[in-house]
Protein backbone atom coordinates (compact mmCIF):
# COMPACT_ATOMS: atom_id res chain seq x y z
CA UNK A 1 0.00 0.00 0.00
CA UNK A 2 1.29 3.47 -0.90
CA UNK A 3 0.98 6.61 1.19
CA UNK A 4 -1.46 7.99 -1.42
CA UNK A 5 -3.69 4.97 -1.04
CA UNK A 6 -3.61 5.34 2.74
CA UNK A 7 -4.44 9.05 2.34
CA UNK A 8 -7.54 8.06 0.37
CA UNK A 9 -8.54 5.67 3.17
CA UNK A 10 -8.12 8.46 5.72
CA UNK A 11 -10.39 10.73 3.68
CA UNK A 12 -13.05 8.01 3.77
CA UNK A 13 -12.68 7.60 7.53
CA UNK A 14 -12.73 11.29 8.38
CA UNK A 15 -15.05 12.50 5.63
CA UNK A 16 -12.61 15.35 5.17
CA UNK A 17 -11.70 15.89 1.49
CA UNK A 18 -9.41 18.76 2.40
CA UNK A 19 -6.92 16.23 3.74
CA UNK A 20 -5.98 15.43 0.14
CA UNK A 21 -5.47 19.02 -0.94
CA UNK A 22 -3.34 19.57 2.18
CA UNK A 23 -0.82 17.23 0.56
CA UNK A 24 -0.39 13.99 2.49
CA UNK A 25 2.96 12.23 2.18
CA UNK A 26 4.44 9.17 3.86
CA UNK A 27 5.99 11.52 6.45
CA UNK A 28 2.69 13.21 7.40
CA UNK A 29 2.02 12.63 11.08
CA UNK A 30 -1.44 11.36 12.01
CA UNK A 31 -1.71 13.22 15.28
CA UNK A 32 0.24 16.44 14.76
CA UNK A 33 -0.59 17.09 11.09
CA UNK A 34 -3.97 15.41 10.59
CA UNK A 35 -5.41 15.78 14.12
CA UNK A 36 -6.56 12.16 14.10
CA UNK A 37 -7.82 11.07 17.50
CA UNK A 38 -8.65 7.73 19.08
CA UNK A 39 -12.14 7.72 17.53
CA UNK A 40 -10.70 8.23 14.06
CA UNK A 41 -8.23 5.43 14.65
CA UNK A 42 -11.01 3.09 15.81
CA UNK A 43 -12.97 3.88 12.63
CA UNK A 44 -9.82 3.40 10.58
CA UNK A 45 -9.19 0.02 12.21
CA UNK A 46 -12.71 -1.16 11.33
CA UNK A 47 -12.37 -0.02 7.73
CA UNK A 48 -8.94 -1.63 7.25
CA UNK A 49 -10.25 -4.91 8.63
CA UNK A 50 -13.20 -4.83 6.23
CA UNK A 51 -11.00 -4.16 3.24
CA UNK A 52 -7.89 -6.19 3.96
CA UNK A 53 -9.11 -9.03 6.15
CA UNK A 54 -9.63 -9.93 9.79
CA UNK A 55 -5.88 -10.33 10.34
CA UNK A 56 -5.46 -6.54 10.13
CA UNK A 57 -5.41 -5.57 13.79
CA UNK A 58 -4.76 -1.85 14.01
CA UNK A 59 -5.58 -1.70 17.74
CA UNK A 60 -3.08 -4.48 18.36
CA UNK A 61 -0.45 -2.69 16.26
CA UNK A 62 -1.00 0.58 18.17
CA UNK A 63 -0.91 -1.27 21.52
CA UNK A 64 2.62 -2.38 20.64
CA UNK A 65 3.90 1.17 20.14
CA UNK A 66 5.51 3.29 22.83
CA UNK A 67 4.50 6.86 23.60
CA UNK A 68 6.94 8.52 21.20
CA UNK A 69 6.18 6.09 18.37
CA UNK A 70 2.49 6.87 18.79
CA UNK A 71 3.05 10.62 18.84
CA UNK A 72 5.19 10.43 15.69
CA UNK A 73 3.10 7.81 13.85
CA UNK A 74 3.00 8.61 10.11
CA UNK A 75 0.83 7.79 7.13
CA UNK A 76 3.81 5.79 5.82
CA UNK A 77 3.95 3.70 9.02
CA UNK A 78 0.29 2.76 8.59
CA UNK A 79 0.74 1.99 4.88
CA UNK A 80 3.70 -0.27 5.73
CA UNK A 81 1.67 -2.05 8.39
CA UNK A 82 -1.22 -2.75 6.01
CA UNK A 83 1.18 -3.75 3.20
CA UNK A 84 2.01 -7.05 4.91
CA UNK A 85 -1.62 -8.18 4.58
CA UNK A 86 -1.95 -7.45 0.88
CA UNK B 1 -6.47 20.19 50.88
CA UNK B 2 -3.68 19.79 48.39
CA UNK B 3 -4.93 20.84 44.98
CA UNK B 4 -3.81 22.68 41.87
CA UNK B 5 -4.11 26.38 41.02
CA UNK B 6 -6.52 25.62 38.16
CA UNK B 7 -10.24 26.43 38.35
CA UNK B 8 -11.47 22.98 37.32
CA UNK B 9 -9.45 21.36 40.10
CA UNK B 10 -9.55 23.99 42.86
CA UNK B 11 -13.28 24.76 42.60
CA UNK B 12 -14.24 21.15 43.37
CA UNK B 13 -12.03 21.23 46.46
CA UNK B 14 -13.56 24.55 47.54
CA UNK B 15 -17.08 23.12 47.23
CA UNK B 16 -16.04 20.15 49.37
CA UNK B 17 -14.27 22.39 51.90
CA UNK B 18 -17.43 24.52 52.22
CA UNK B 19 -19.43 21.39 53.05
CA UNK B 20 -16.82 20.32 55.61
CA UNK B 21 -16.56 23.68 57.39
CA UNK B 22 -20.38 23.89 57.50
CA UNK B 23 -20.20 20.67 59.57
CA UNK B 24 -17.68 22.18 61.96
CA UNK B 25 -14.49 20.70 60.50
CA UNK B 26 -11.35 22.70 60.02
CA UNK B 27 -9.77 22.91 56.57
CA UNK B 28 -6.30 24.16 55.65
CA UNK B 29 -4.96 24.60 52.14
CA UNK B 30 -1.68 23.95 50.48
CA UNK B 31 -0.95 25.77 47.23
CA UNK B 32 0.32 29.03 45.80
CA UNK B 33 -0.90 31.84 48.06
CA UNK B 34 -1.30 34.18 45.07
CA UNK B 35 -3.97 31.88 43.59
CA UNK B 36 -5.70 30.55 46.70
CA UNK B 37 -5.86 33.68 48.89
CA UNK B 38 -8.19 35.59 46.51
CA UNK B 39 -10.24 32.42 45.98
CA UNK B 40 -10.60 31.54 49.68
CA UNK B 41 -10.62 34.93 51.40
CA UNK B 42 -8.60 36.43 54.26
CA UNK B 43 -9.79 33.97 56.95
CA UNK B 44 -8.63 30.79 55.23
CA UNK B 45 -5.54 28.92 56.43
CA UNK B 46 -3.22 28.70 53.44
CA UNK B 47 0.23 27.12 53.55
CA UNK B 48 1.93 28.70 50.56
CA UNK B 49 3.90 26.51 48.22
CA UNK B 50 5.28 29.42 46.25
CA UNK B 51 4.28 29.90 42.66
CA UNK B 52 6.16 28.77 39.64
CA UNK B 53 5.34 29.42 36.04
CA UNK B 54 4.54 26.35 34.03
CA UNK B 55 4.32 26.43 30.29
CA UNK B 56 0.78 26.72 28.96
CA UNK B 57 -0.60 23.35 27.97
CA UNK B 58 -0.83 23.01 24.22
CA UNK B 59 -1.10 20.38 21.53
CA UNK B 60 -3.47 17.47 21.48
CA UNK B 61 -3.63 13.71 21.57
CA UNK B 62 -0.84 11.61 23.05
CA UNK B 63 1.62 14.49 22.71
CA UNK B 64 -0.55 16.51 25.09
CA UNK B 65 -0.67 13.60 27.55
CA UNK B 66 3.12 13.50 27.49
CA UNK B 67 3.49 17.22 28.02
CA UNK B 68 0.88 17.24 30.81
CA UNK B 69 2.99 14.78 32.79
CA UNK B 70 6.43 16.00 31.82
CA UNK B 71 5.79 19.76 31.87
CA UNK B 72 3.20 20.03 34.61
CA UNK B 73 2.17 17.16 36.90
CA UNK B 74 5.64 15.83 37.71
CA UNK B 75 7.47 19.20 37.98
CA UNK B 76 4.59 20.55 40.09
CA UNK B 77 4.85 17.58 42.46
CA UNK B 78 8.62 18.04 42.85
CA UNK B 79 8.37 21.80 43.27
CA UNK B 80 5.60 21.74 45.93
CA UNK B 81 6.75 18.62 47.79
CA UNK B 82 8.91 20.37 50.46
CA UNK B 83 6.22 22.97 51.20
CA UNK B 84 3.47 20.34 51.51
CA UNK B 85 5.70 18.28 53.80
CA UNK B 86 6.34 21.32 56.02
CA UNK B 87 2.63 22.18 56.08
CA UNK B 88 1.74 18.68 57.28
CA UNK B 89 4.36 18.86 60.05
CA UNK B 90 3.01 22.20 61.23
CA UNK B 91 -0.72 21.67 60.83
CA UNK B 92 -0.93 17.97 61.76
CA UNK B 93 -4.08 17.15 59.78
CA UNK B 94 -6.20 14.05 60.46
CA UNK B 95 -6.52 13.44 56.75
CA UNK B 96 -5.13 14.83 53.49
CA UNK B 97 -7.41 15.49 50.56
CA UNK B 98 -5.34 15.38 47.40
CA UNK B 99 -6.28 16.28 43.85
CA UNK B 100 -5.53 13.35 41.55
CA UNK B 101 -2.88 15.40 39.73
CA UNK B 102 -1.46 17.17 42.83
CA UNK B 103 0.86 14.27 43.59
CA UNK B 104 2.94 16.03 46.27
CA UNK B 105 0.00 15.53 48.65
CA UNK B 106 -0.05 11.79 48.00
CA UNK B 107 3.75 11.53 48.42
CA UNK B 108 3.67 13.36 51.75
CA UNK B 109 0.66 11.44 53.10
CA UNK B 110 2.31 8.13 52.27
CA UNK B 111 5.60 9.22 53.85
CA UNK B 112 3.90 10.27 57.12
CA UNK B 113 1.54 7.29 57.13
CA UNK B 114 -1.49 9.60 57.09
CA UNK B 115 -4.82 8.59 55.57
CA UNK B 116 -5.52 10.47 52.38
CA UNK B 117 -8.30 10.80 49.84
CA UNK B 118 -7.98 11.37 46.12
CA UNK B 119 -10.20 13.98 44.48
CA UNK B 120 -10.92 13.04 40.87
CA UNK B 121 -11.69 16.36 39.19
CA UNK B 122 -11.08 15.34 35.56
CA UNK B 123 -11.68 12.22 33.49
CA UNK B 124 -8.17 11.20 32.44
CA UNK B 125 -7.56 8.42 34.94
CA UNK B 126 -10.72 7.03 36.54
CA UNK B 127 -11.94 4.81 33.69
CA UNK B 128 -8.36 3.98 32.60
CA UNK B 129 -8.79 5.31 29.06
CA UNK B 130 -5.13 4.53 28.31
CA UNK B 131 -5.59 0.80 28.92
CA UNK B 132 -5.82 0.23 25.16
CA UNK B 133 -2.30 1.64 24.81
CA UNK B 134 -0.38 -0.41 27.39
CA UNK B 135 2.99 1.12 26.61
CA UNK B 136 1.65 4.64 27.15
CA UNK B 137 0.05 3.45 30.38
CA UNK B 138 3.41 2.00 31.42
CA UNK B 139 5.11 5.29 30.56
CA UNK B 140 2.73 7.16 32.88
CA UNK B 141 3.48 4.64 35.64
CA UNK B 142 7.17 5.27 35.01
CA UNK B 143 6.59 8.98 35.51
CA UNK B 144 4.87 8.24 38.84
CA UNK B 145 7.67 5.92 39.89
CA UNK B 146 10.24 8.66 39.15
CA UNK B 147 8.79 10.62 42.09
CA UNK B 148 9.76 7.83 44.49
CA UNK B 149 13.09 6.46 43.31
CA UNK B 150 14.09 3.26 45.08
CA UNK B 151 10.62 2.71 46.49
CA UNK B 152 9.11 -0.69 45.76
CA UNK B 153 5.78 0.48 47.15
CA UNK B 154 2.89 -0.42 44.90
CA UNK B 155 0.59 2.48 45.84
CA UNK B 156 -0.56 4.29 42.70
CA UNK B 157 -0.30 7.96 43.65
CA UNK B 158 -3.30 8.74 41.43
CA UNK B 159 -5.63 6.53 43.46
CA UNK B 160 -5.63 6.64 47.25
CA UNK B 161 -5.87 3.17 48.83
CA UNK B 162 -8.19 4.74 51.46
CA UNK B 163 -10.75 6.77 49.51
CA UNK B 164 -11.20 7.97 45.94
CA UNK B 165 -13.84 10.68 45.52
CA UNK B 166 -14.85 11.21 41.88
CA UNK B 167 -17.08 14.10 40.87
CA UNK B 168 -19.05 12.09 38.33
CA UNK B 169 -21.59 9.25 38.31
CA UNK B 170 -21.96 5.90 36.58
CA UNK B 171 -24.51 7.55 34.27
CA UNK B 172 -21.39 9.05 32.66
CA UNK B 173 -18.63 6.54 33.36
CA UNK B 174 -20.73 3.61 32.14
CA UNK B 175 -21.15 0.25 33.73
CA UNK B 176 -17.48 -0.17 34.67
CA UNK B 177 -17.29 -1.27 38.31
CA UNK B 178 -14.97 0.29 40.86
CA UNK B 179 -13.53 -0.89 44.19
CA UNK B 180 -15.54 -0.20 47.34
CA UNK B 181 -13.34 2.69 48.42
CA UNK B 182 -14.26 4.60 45.26
CA UNK B 183 -17.15 7.06 45.75
CA UNK B 184 -18.76 8.52 42.63
CA UNK B 185 -20.48 11.49 44.25
CA UNK B 186 -21.55 13.54 41.22
CA UNK B 187 -20.37 17.07 40.47
CA UNK B 188 -19.72 19.60 43.23
CA UNK B 189 -20.71 22.91 41.76
CA UNK B 190 -19.35 26.29 42.77
CA UNK B 191 -20.94 29.52 41.56
CA UNK B 192 -18.59 31.99 39.89
CA UNK B 193 -19.78 35.57 39.66
CA UNK B 194 -20.16 37.31 36.31
CA UNK B 195 -22.31 39.98 34.69
CA UNK B 196 -24.71 39.44 31.87
CA UNK B 197 -26.97 41.68 29.81
CA UNK B 198 -30.13 39.64 30.32
CA UNK B 199 -32.22 41.91 28.10
CA UNK B 200 -30.25 40.72 25.06
CA UNK B 201 -31.77 37.23 25.37
CA UNK B 202 -34.73 36.66 23.08
CA UNK B 203 -37.34 34.54 24.89
CA UNK B 204 -38.91 33.52 21.57
CA UNK B 205 -35.80 31.74 20.26
CA UNK B 206 -33.97 28.70 21.52
CA UNK B 207 -30.60 29.41 23.02
CA UNK B 208 -27.22 27.80 22.51
CA UNK B 209 -24.18 28.62 24.62
CA UNK B 210 -20.76 28.09 23.05
CA UNK B 211 -17.65 28.02 25.21
CA UNK B 212 -14.24 26.45 24.71
CA UNK B 213 -12.72 27.55 28.00
CA UNK B 214 -9.40 29.31 28.12
CA UNK B 215 -7.96 28.17 24.82
CA UNK B 216 -5.20 29.67 22.80
CA UNK B 217 -6.98 32.48 20.97
CA UNK B 218 -6.01 31.32 17.49
CA UNK B 219 -7.71 27.96 17.96
CA UNK B 220 -10.79 29.49 19.57
CA UNK B 221 -11.20 32.15 16.86
CA UNK B 222 -11.21 29.58 14.08
CA UNK B 223 -13.72 27.37 15.90
CA UNK B 224 -15.97 30.31 16.76
CA UNK B 225 -16.00 31.41 13.11
CA UNK B 226 -17.26 27.97 12.12
CA UNK B 227 -19.86 28.01 14.90
CA UNK B 228 -21.07 31.45 13.81
CA UNK B 229 -21.37 30.20 10.22
CA UNK B 230 -23.32 27.22 11.53
CA UNK B 231 -25.88 29.20 13.54
CA UNK B 232 -26.25 32.20 11.20
CA UNK B 233 -28.81 30.47 8.92
CA UNK B 234 -30.82 29.37 12.00
CA UNK B 235 -31.51 33.01 12.96
CA UNK B 236 -35.27 32.53 12.92
CA UNK B 237 -35.26 29.99 15.72
CA UNK B 238 -31.87 30.01 17.44
CA UNK B 239 -29.88 32.57 19.37
CA UNK B 240 -26.23 31.80 20.15
CA UNK B 241 -24.12 33.13 22.99
CA UNK B 242 -20.38 32.72 22.42
CA UNK B 243 -18.13 33.11 25.46
CA UNK B 244 -14.91 34.75 24.38
CA UNK B 245 -13.22 38.03 23.69
CA UNK B 246 -15.36 39.99 21.18
CA UNK B 247 -12.27 40.61 18.98
CA UNK B 248 -12.18 36.87 18.30
CA UNK B 249 -15.26 37.27 16.17
CA UNK B 250 -15.70 40.70 14.61
CA UNK B 251 -19.04 41.16 12.77
CA UNK B 252 -20.89 38.11 14.10
CA UNK B 253 -24.28 37.23 12.55
CA UNK B 254 -27.26 39.04 14.12
CA UNK B 255 -28.30 36.03 16.20
CA UNK B 256 -24.85 35.59 17.77
CA UNK B 257 -23.83 37.42 20.93
CA UNK B 258 -20.14 37.40 21.85
CA UNK B 259 -19.48 38.08 25.53
CA UNK B 260 -16.22 37.82 27.49
CA UNK B 261 -17.75 35.82 30.35
CA UNK B 262 -21.10 34.59 31.63
CA UNK B 263 -22.57 33.77 35.05
CA UNK B 264 -22.85 30.13 34.04
CA UNK B 265 -25.16 28.78 36.74
CA UNK B 266 -27.55 31.71 36.43
CA UNK B 267 -27.63 31.42 32.65
CA UNK B 268 -28.01 27.64 32.30
CA UNK B 269 -31.77 27.51 33.05
CA UNK B 270 -32.37 29.76 30.02
CA UNK B 271 -30.41 27.55 27.62
CA UNK B 272 -31.34 24.64 25.33
CA UNK B 273 -27.97 23.25 24.20
CA UNK B 274 -24.33 23.83 25.18
CA UNK B 275 -21.43 23.57 22.72
CA UNK B 276 -18.10 23.04 24.44
CA UNK B 277 -14.58 21.60 24.19
CA UNK B 278 -15.58 19.09 26.86
CA UNK B 279 -14.09 20.44 30.09
CA UNK B 280 -15.57 18.58 33.06
CA UNK B 281 -16.87 21.78 34.69
CA UNK B 282 -18.91 23.01 31.78
CA UNK B 283 -20.13 19.55 30.86
CA UNK B 284 -21.26 18.64 34.36
CA UNK B 285 -22.94 22.00 34.89
CA UNK B 286 -24.87 21.62 31.63
CA UNK B 287 -25.86 18.04 32.45
CA UNK B 288 -26.88 19.05 35.98
CA UNK B 289 -29.46 21.23 34.21
CA UNK B 290 -30.50 18.41 31.88
CA UNK B 291 -29.00 20.13 28.82
CA UNK B 292 -27.66 18.16 25.83
CA UNK B 293 -24.17 18.98 24.59
CA UNK B 294 -22.18 19.17 21.39
CA UNK B 295 -18.57 18.46 22.30
CA UNK B 296 -15.49 19.26 20.26
CA UNK B 297 -12.67 17.90 22.42
CA UNK B 298 -9.10 19.09 22.05
CA UNK B 299 -6.85 17.48 24.64
CA UNK B 300 -6.34 15.71 27.95
CA UNK B 301 -9.58 14.38 29.42
CA UNK B 302 -11.84 16.17 26.93
CA UNK B 303 -12.00 13.29 24.41
CA UNK B 304 -12.87 10.95 27.30
CA UNK B 305 -15.62 13.26 28.55
CA UNK B 306 -16.99 13.72 25.03
CA UNK B 307 -17.11 9.97 24.44
CA UNK B 308 -18.87 9.41 27.77
CA UNK B 309 -21.53 12.01 26.98
CA UNK B 310 -22.06 10.62 23.47
CA UNK B 311 -22.24 7.03 24.78
CA UNK B 312 -24.85 8.13 27.33
CA UNK B 313 -26.91 9.60 24.47
CA UNK B 314 -26.77 13.10 25.96
CA UNK B 315 -24.82 14.73 23.18
CA UNK B 316 -22.82 14.56 19.98
CA UNK B 317 -19.05 14.47 19.67
CA UNK B 318 -17.52 16.35 16.72
CA UNK B 319 -13.85 16.71 15.70
CA UNK B 320 -12.65 20.11 16.94
CA UNK B 321 -10.10 20.76 14.25
CA UNK B 322 -12.09 19.82 11.18
CA UNK B 323 -15.82 19.95 11.94
CA UNK B 324 -17.47 22.05 9.22
CA UNK B 325 -20.24 24.62 9.76
CA UNK B 326 -22.80 22.40 8.01
CA UNK B 327 -21.89 19.49 10.31
CA UNK B 328 -22.14 21.72 13.38
CA UNK B 329 -25.53 22.98 12.18
CA UNK B 330 -26.75 19.43 11.71
CA UNK B 331 -25.60 18.51 15.23
CA UNK B 332 -27.33 21.59 16.62
CA UNK B 333 -30.61 20.84 14.89
CA UNK B 334 -30.45 17.24 16.11
CA UNK B 335 -29.78 18.09 19.75
CA UNK B 336 -32.46 20.80 19.66
CA UNK B 337 -35.16 18.77 17.88
CA UNK B 338 -34.58 15.15 18.86
CA UNK B 339 -35.91 14.77 22.41
CA UNK B 340 -33.79 11.68 23.08
CA UNK B 341 -30.74 13.87 23.78
CA UNK B 342 -32.62 15.92 26.31
CA UNK B 343 -34.07 12.80 27.93
CA UNK B 344 -30.61 11.26 28.28
CA UNK B 345 -29.24 14.51 29.71
CA UNK B 346 -32.10 14.55 32.22
CA UNK B 347 -31.29 10.98 33.28
CA UNK B 348 -27.75 12.13 34.04
CA UNK B 349 -29.12 15.19 35.83
CA UNK B 350 -31.19 12.87 38.04
CA UNK B 351 -28.15 10.69 38.77
CA UNK B 352 -26.24 13.83 39.80
CA UNK B 353 -29.07 14.95 42.08
CA UNK B 354 -29.20 11.53 43.74
CA UNK B 355 -25.42 11.43 44.19
CA UNK B 356 -25.60 14.89 45.85
CA UNK B 357 -21.99 16.03 45.22
CA UNK B 358 -20.09 17.79 48.01
CA UNK B 359 -22.27 16.54 50.93
CA UNK B 360 -21.74 12.92 49.84
CA UNK B 361 -18.01 13.56 49.53
CA UNK B 362 -18.01 15.08 53.03
CA UNK B 363 -19.83 12.00 54.41
CA UNK B 364 -17.17 9.69 53.02
CA UNK B 365 -14.35 11.84 54.37
CA UNK B 366 -15.91 11.88 57.84
CA UNK B 367 -16.00 8.07 57.78
CA UNK B 368 -12.35 7.98 56.77
CA UNK B 369 -11.35 10.28 59.65
CA UNK B 370 -13.33 8.24 62.17
CA UNK B 371 -11.69 5.02 61.05
CA UNK B 372 -8.27 6.67 61.19
CA UNK B 373 -8.84 7.83 64.77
Amino acid sequence: MTADEMAAVLVTVTGDESLLSAGISAQTQLERDLFLDSLDLAALGALLRDRYGAAVDLAGYLAGLDIDQLIGLTVGDLADYVEQFQ
Amino acid sequence: MVTLPLAGHANRAVALADALTARGHEVAWCGPEAYFRPLLGPEATVFGTGARLFRDQAGHGIAAVKSLWRQYVIPMARFTHPAVDQAVLEYRPDVLVVDQHALAGALVAERHGLPWATLVTQAMELTRPLAALPRVDAWVRGQLASLRPGSDDVVDLRFSPYLVIAFTTSALTGEQSFPGHYALVGPAVLERPGDFAWDLLDPARRKVLITVGTLATGLAADFYRRVAAAVGPLAGTVQAIIVGSPDLLPDPPGNVLVVPSVPMLALLPSLDVVVSHGGMNTVCEALAHGLPLILAPIRHDQPVVASQVAAAGAGIRVPFSRVRPDQLREALVKTLDDPSYRRAAMRIRDSFATASGAPAAADRLECLVQVAR
